[in-house]
């Protein structure tokens, strides 16, 4: 892989100065703790008291009466709360409807009718049979298109449209999420060649092997929440408003969580959690979400989309149209569309003069949707990138050529003409770097295209019934470089020289921890080992709405700590320049010493410069107030393309699709910590498959049952599932940017973008049997019965 | 209910150390470890024996601590996580350093069973292939890593184990 050798220029001339830290492969901080099981998850912490809930049996009802006295006479039972226990008021969450805590209207099959803090689980159960309910049965809805009709049942008052009805005030002018540039009807009538397809792209469940778990205690006035969460700071806020409490006697704690994927927002429970601990006099209340009950309780929106392109005979695209009816579930997130949320990456992986995007964001009664890897990209990628290929097909082109032919490159301005629309206010920006061709060139490499490609349509080996062909998507990403202005970082400098990081960030599993310790170790000049980090701990007062959200914490969290760092080195050149008998800019802070530029030999540790007895330096840094999606270099935003390259084989007399290969490319800039980085790429790249292939959420109409709750039947992929996985990591840096503005030393987020990689397996699928897959997964029944259908045998 | 309240003292040795515990007839081991002994290192991902979170060794063979009585574990030998350590120096055992090394780690919730499944294979097996070392983990479920790296830990602990 052609590298870049990276020149790195700090404020303090130290251009040529060599990485120490940052670049290298490090465990992660809290490998020890995890591999030796002392890790305290909050299940592993003790409550006082157990939670259960009364789950709703109708996807929609009314509940008519309900009789909890059987279960409160219970012996152990110590709280119980019913809608007529909870305020009356909805609970505000960051990305999710805002509802009630427990509303007498359920929604879906597991809604909440009551919930039980009991002495232990047992008798949690228990008290849940003791308690009788009648419910008025109300007709329900599925479908989100269905549910867009006038005359479909309602889950709220004003409608089941979730963007008309309870769009956000900033969206106001386009609560539909629309995005818009150039003219989309000019375009369609430039082009020589148009193609318009539809799929089905059903839910994927985030199945963190660690479920859902809250657990709240009251002292007083004051409110404690240990909870595996992706966002702390959101939860915080949220429950200080809720229960009307100063921020300051609300915390948060959530020191290890087993995994989020998009699944560990704030939801309904972990305020159901805190009324039961208050009803229980503050006992410690405990929900651990069963893993039946974790299964149903979010997953990614289902989308029904549309998509069509137009391009010029010689491939030029002329027009890309989008539509979208996203499932949000009873009280999903609204970012399945309606804010068009990252919705700009899907759309502008091609250089479209002419583009829209309109998605409908629909409650339906299912249990909820949520963010998972991303607000919905594998989603719309699965939608594009199979009418880029029947663009190819129907222009004789080679489809591989017809997207580099199309794809941005460094420098190129996008969208390339001006929105007309725009509800999430993304600027117009030239791409900082995008290295998206030499990606393709290498992705191609490792799956052996050349070889392995025969053509759209048309199988590389036939045996039997077995067919084999490779299949390749590519889509554009962010890099999370995104919502600084919601987020602060405070580096404490003690005078021994060692760090303490105080951050808003979040860890779940994907390193960010150590990652951003690496990057202050390398700015301050000290060992990886004299920096600590805190997180997972409102009491630090460290700032981050978004947390674990986007891919944003390593560009954004890591971002700002360079910048707390350059603020700390200021005040530690302002406390030794009278010492050194210079100006402050005339000194060098570094690895905890100070000394004159250019004479390192007469270093002044800065425990010689305070003395023992003055506190620590601290440096802060936030993003400007209100900054969603900063620039990193003036005109400039940073983007970057994502590559999934795959090999099938296809029964086509069984429809089983054995995968063969993966070939997953990113573009981490940098890599800031390279075992981490290939970590997440082959995480993602195993859930795309599962997204693909297994991952199915069965529900069944008659009885109005989720038919696969368990591991056992909702299969996510085991070891022997998983074929190679190769990774294409392009590492590229702007040698014009500091290591501390813009991104951190280089380095973009691809957390989730290797989850988006789905389609490509749909992709080598049609190449294998010439059948086009419009819905996911591709379970061996689907594909058998799309095969039967064109009577592929 | 007599059943279902019926109890029984049992005598466990979990890592070395002998206990004698008054469980009830109906407590999974997976209970008596996290909640009586306060083993909390044996994780709970799914408690009907499916994701392989629970997994520790029972006189070295790996089974889901979810899915067996505790009392039908009289007099036997449990290995869990937290017994992997070498007490006296702290030093980790090879399996788990090899995951600490080749980021066999991420959220860390189906690490304890996945080392204890790599573990008792590798006592059988100090040389596994690659196909059986994805047999040998088949039952511990990853949502985080796609295995790859889990994989290349438990070669790399392999590797170590047959040098040494």
């Amino acid at each position: 892989m052609a590298k870049a050798q990276p020149k790195v220029i700090a404020k303090e001339s130290t251009a040529d100065q060599e990485l120490k830290v940052v670049g290298k492969s490090v465990p992660i901080l809290e490998a020890r703790e995890k591999i030796t099981g002392r890790a305290r998850y909050v299940e592993d912490m003790d409550a006082e008291l157990h939670v259960k809930i009364l789950p709703s049996p109708h996807p929609h009802a009314m509940v008519k009466k309900i009789d909890t006295s059987g279960a409160e006479a219970l012996e152990g039972v110590e709280a119980v709360l019913t809608y007529r226990d909870v305020p009356d008021k909805v609970a505000e969450f960051g990305s999710h409807r805002f509802s009630l805590a427990m509303d007498q209207h359920l929604r879906y099959v597991g809604d909440y009718v009551a919930a039980v803090a009991a002495r232990t689980e047992a008798i949690a159960e228990d008290a849940l049979d003791r308690i009788e309910v009648e419910y008025e049965v109300l007709p329900a809805v599925f479908d989100p298109e269905e549910a867009l009709k006038p005359d479909a049942p309602k889950l709220f008052e004003e409608g089941n449209d979730y963007g008309a009805s309870q769009g956000l005030p900033f969206w106001a002018e386009y609560p539909r999420g629309i995005q818009e540039w150039g003219d989309v009807d000019q375009g369609f009538q430039e082009a020589d060649v148009v193609v318009e397809d539809r799929v089905d792209v059903r839910p994927q469940v985030h199945a963190a092997l660690e479920t859902y778990v809250c657990m709240a205690g009251w002292k007083e006035d004051s409110l404690t929440v240990w909870n595996a969460t992706q966002t702390p700071t959101e939860l915080r806020l949220l429950l200080a408003q809720y229960f009307e409490l100063p921020l300051s006697k609300v915390v948060v704690l959530s020191e290890y969580v087993g995994g989020g994927f998009g699944g560990k927002y704030t939801g309904r429970y972990q305020f159901v959690t805190c009324l039961l601990s208050r009803m229980a006099g503050g006992k410690r209340t405990r929900w651990a979400l069963t893993r039946e009950e974790a299964t149903t309780y979010a997953r990614r929106p289902r989308g029904k989309l549309y998509a069509k392109i137009g391009a010029k005979k010689d491939g030029t695209i002329t027009a890309l149209d989008f539509k979208g009816y996203f499932d949000l579930g009873a009280y999903g997130n609204h970012h399945g569309g309606s804010n068009a949320f990252h919705l700009e990456g899907g759309l502008l992986s091609y250089k479209t003069p002419n583009a829209r995007f309109e998605a409908f964001d629909v409650h339906t009664n299912h249990f909820r949707a949520e963010c998972m890897r991303s607000v919905q990209m594998p989603l719309l990628a699965f939608a594009i990138e199979p009418v880029v290929e029947q663009l190819a097909e129907k222009l004789g082109m080679d489809p591989i050529e017809l997207r580099l032919k199309n794809m941005p490159k460094t420098g190129d301005t996008m969208p390339p003409t001006e929105y007309t629309q725009n509800a999430s206010l993304y600027p117009t920006a030239r791409l900082d770097l995008y290295p998206g061709e030499q990606m393709m060139r290498e992705v191609l490499k490792k799956i052996d295209w050349k070889n392995k490609w025969k053509g759209l349509g048309k199988p590389a080996s036939v045996d039997g019934a077995k067919r084999r062909a490779v299949g390749l998507a590519y889509c554009m990403g962010y890099t999370g470089f995104t919502m600084d202005g919601g987020t602060s970082v405070r580096v404490v400098v003690d005078l021994d020289g060692s760090a303490t990081l105080y951050a808003g960030s979040q860890e779940i599993g994907q390193g960010i921890n150590t990652t951003l310790c690496m990057l202050a170790a390398e700015a301050l000049g000290v060992s990886l080992e004299q920096v600590s980090i805190v997180t997972g701990d409102t009491r630090s007062g460290a700032f981050d709405l978004y947390a674990a959200r986007s891919s944003h914490q390593l560009a954004t969290d890591g971002h700002l700590v360079l910048e707390a760092v350059e603020d700390a080195k200021r005040l530690m050149r302002e406390v030794a320049a009278p010492m050194l008998g210079v100006a402050p800019a005339e000194v060098v802070a570094s690895g905890g010493k100070c000394h004159v530029k250019g004479n390192p030999e007469g270093a002044l540790a800065l425990l010689d410069v305070c003395g023992p007895l003055v506190p620590p330096i601290e440096g802060k840094a936030a993003g400007a107030p209100m900054s969603l999606y900063p620039e990193v270099k003036p005109g400039f935003k940073a983007k970057q393309p994502m590559i999934m390259a795959a090999e099938v084989e296809v029964d086509v007399e069984t429809g089983v699709v054995t995968p063969l290969k993966l070939v997953s490319g990113m573009f981490p800039g940098r890599m800031v910590n390279k075992g981490v980085v290939r970590g997440q790429a082959l995480g993602g790249a195993s859930q795309s498959l599962g997204m693909a292939l297994w991952e199915e959420v069965k529900f069944d109409m008659e009885t109005c049952t989720y038919l696969n709750k368990d591991f056992h039947d909702y299969r996510i992929p085991r070891a022997l599932d998983m074929p190679e996985i190769d990774c294409v990591l392009v590492e590229e840096v702007d040698e014009e940017s500091p290591a501390h503005e813009g991104l951190p030393y280089g380095g973009r987020g691809i957390g989730e973008m290797g989850a988006w990689g789905a389609v490509a397996v749909a992709n080598a699928v049609y190449n294998a049997t010439g059948v086009r897959m419009r819905k996911s997964p591709m379970t061996a029944e689907t594909v058998w019965e799309a095969l039967r259908r064109e009577d592929v045998r | 209910m007599e059943a279902k309240d019926a109890r029984r003292v049992i005598h466990l040795t979990v890592n070395g150390q002998e206990h004698r515990i008054d469980v009830g007839n109906n407590e999974t081991l997976v209970e008596v470890l996290r909640e009586r002994l306060g083993l909390t290192g044996t994780k709970v991902g799914c408690n009907r024996g499916e994701c392989g979170a629970c997994t520790v060794l029972i006189d070295g063979e790996p089974i889901v601590s979810c899915m067996t009585l505790a009392i039908e574990h009289e007099g036997k030998s449990i290995l869990t996580i937290e017994g992997l350590e070498d007490p006296r120096t702290g030093e980790l055992d090879p399996v788990q350093q090899a995951f600490v090394e080749n980021f066999g780690i991420q959220c860390g919730f189906c690490s304890p069973g996945m080392v204890l499944s790599a573990k008792a294979l590798l006592q059988k097996n100090p040389s596994p292939s690659e196909q059986e070392i994805r047999e040998g983990i088949q039952g511990n479920l990853c949502r985080c890593t796609g295995y790859q790296q889990i994989v290349e830990s438990i070669q790399a602990a392999g590797e170590k184990i047959g040098r040494a």
